[in-house]
């Protein structure tokens, strides 16, 4: 325990991850996490960066930060990192006309993205849309190109809302890749680029920024990559693994260095802000 | 060869082997009666999802093939053979002319889940129910694990891709029970009493059927009807003990060189 202050030294910025972390979605809008909107209003008085690194895909920057201000956090959509934008600079750079698989809520975050006569696939996190017909029309366009190219916004297997646990686009993504014989591309966690983003977008080094987050693969594992420190919470998709549960191993190992039950928990207490 | 004991049964694929959709193959049915006239006995394999065993005789009666019902063998069996062996309660994700086949199973509150090709339930809430039971750690049974199929509007999505997005999302293996898995063709000898070193399998699938029959020790006869195309033969390692023409040219080598 006493560890802490010198795991967390030299920190000068802190990426938090919002589902899971802040909140979880699910009936009119989901509910904050006891404790997190106290504990972002610290962070944010506090000498500390902020910035908010999510994979949300089914909603756009907009209503996620109107959702989020309505549930009492400070928090604007400058501050948000998210992977719809991301993937829009990347069709644009390289001129890819998409065919979208994603959820309404995003849908206009894609504007000003030319979707005609498609020439790759972008899948996001389309919940209730994730039906046979639209897989297959996506399987059938990637199908019909000479090389078929899919952009995945971020591999989640899953996430929490407050009714439980809910399929995320990583199943999917993976139902494609098999399908077609293809990989995708991930926009969004764990991808390195889109934690340097964040980093550049917070004006802080990977040295010095910490990264909280409920997944081990997507925040954990993919900071640490990037030399970010990692803390993961118990709230969200955390789950203790009882002896009927299944197991489920999320890949190489990855330590956190430090495991809270909420983002307020004593780590931060380390930081005297 | 010389090692081999005597033949005691022969697995026979359908589709494609006996009848290619509503055709018998060529002096079919002539050739299923010399080989009846012998003591070996005869199993009907095939890879199904959708098709009970009565809609499958139905068929085979209509092209007068003499065939009862106990002597078919499906992935749809073998899934319901694996269901009540495990002795669980399956969530059925298959085809609704599939389920005659699995009559008389509990499916209620169920602890396991059966995935075949069911476009129908592939929608978000189904999959996502089928998720939290394999959390729990509910089993995984797939029928097959196709990428994609043929349908007369273009390809679709088999059933392959769902059973793998729920193997990712809880980072586990399904148990696959139909063609070329071993476990299919044991189960297909099951209560014939003979070993795989005692049987033979004939099919149009060089893969599915001559190969995944010989990796358990099987001899297999590749067919050059049905979805056959030149060089299949090719396609596996060690190759199949033998390719001919058609079915019935096939019982005759197994006349001639086998019994």
């Amino acid at each position: 325990m006493a560890a802490w202050g010198e795991r967390l030294a030299g920190v000068r910025g802190v990426l938090l991850d919002i589902s899971g972390v802040l909140y979880d979605g699910g009936e009119g809008g989901g509910a904050a996490i006891a404790g997190s909107v106290e504990a972002v209003a610290r962070l944010k008085r506090s000498r500390l960066k902020v910035r908010f690194c999510t994979n949300e895909s089914q909603k756009s920057r907009g209503d996620l930060v109107r959702l989020l201000r309505r549930l009492g956090f400070d928090i604007s959509e400058g501050e948000v990192t998210a992977p719809a934008p991301a993937t829009c600079l990347i069709l644009k750079e390289r001129g890819l006309r998409p065919h979208l698989l994603v959820h309404d809520g995003v849908r206009s975050e894609f504007g000003q993205i030319d979707t005609s006569n498609p020439n790759c696939v972008v899948i996001a996190d389309a919940g209730e849309d994730f039906s046979y017909q639209n897989m297959n029309k996506a399987f059938q366009v990637l199908m019909e190109l000479e090389k078929p190219i899919l952009f995945s916004l971020g591999k989640g297997r899953y996430y929490k809302e407050t009714s439980g646990l809910m399929l995320d686009v990583g199943p999917y993504m993976k139902a494609l890749e098999y399908a077609c014989g293809i990989e995708a591309e991930v926009v969004g966690k764990p991808s390195p680029e889109f934690f340097k983003s964040a980093l550049r977008e917070m004006g802080v080094d990977a040295s010095q920024a910490v990264m909280i987050g409920d997944d081990i693969v997507g925040d954990v594992g993919g900071a640490q990559r990037c030399g970010i420190r990692a803390l993961q919470v118990r709230t969200g998709k955390f789950r203790k693994t009882g002896k009927r549960k299944r197991r489920v191993n999320l890949g190489p190992a990855h330590y956190p260095e430090v495991t809270s039950d909420n983002i307020w928990g004593s780590p931060f207490q380390m930081f005297r802000v | 060869m010389a090692a081999r004991r005597a033949l005691k049964a022969v697995l026979v694929d359908l589709s494609g082997t006996l009848h290619i959709e509503d055709a018998a193959v060529p002096g079919a049915q002539e050739a299923l009666k010399r080989l009846r006239a012998t003591s070996v006995m005869i199993r009907f394999v095939t890879n199904t999802t959708k098709e009970s065993k009565q809609d499958l005789l139905e068929r085979l009666k209509k092209l007068e093939f003499d065939i009862s019902e106990d002597e078919i063998f499906t992935s749809l069996t073998a899934a319901r053979n694996l269901v009540e062996q495990k002795q669980v309660r399956p969530m059925l994700l298959v085809d609704d002319r599939a389920l005659p086949d699995f009559k008389g199973i509990e499916t209620g509150d169920p602890n396991a889940v059966v995935i075949g090709l069911a476009p129908e339930h592939f929608h978000y809430q189904i999959l996502n129910q089928a998720f939290r039971l394999l959390l729990d750690g509910a089993p995984l049974i797939a029928i097959h694990k196709a990428r994609y199929y043929k349908r007369k509007d273009g390809l679709a999505l088999g059933p392959g891709p769902f059973v793998t997005a729920l193997e990712y999302a809880t980072d586990s293996k399904a148990t696959v029970v139909g063609k070329p898995e071993k476990t299919f063709f044991l189960e297909a000898l099951r209560g014939a009493g003979c070993e795989p070193e005692e049987a033979v399998m004939i099919g149009d699938d060089c893969r599915d059927d001559v190969g995944g029959a010989q990796n358990v020790g099987m001899l297999g006869i590749l067919v050059k009807t049905g979805k056959y195309r030149a060089a299949d033969e090719a396609k596996i390692n060690p190759p199949p003990y033998l390719t001919c023409e058609s079915f019935p040219h096939a019982v005759d080598h197994i006349l001639q060189h086998l019994l």
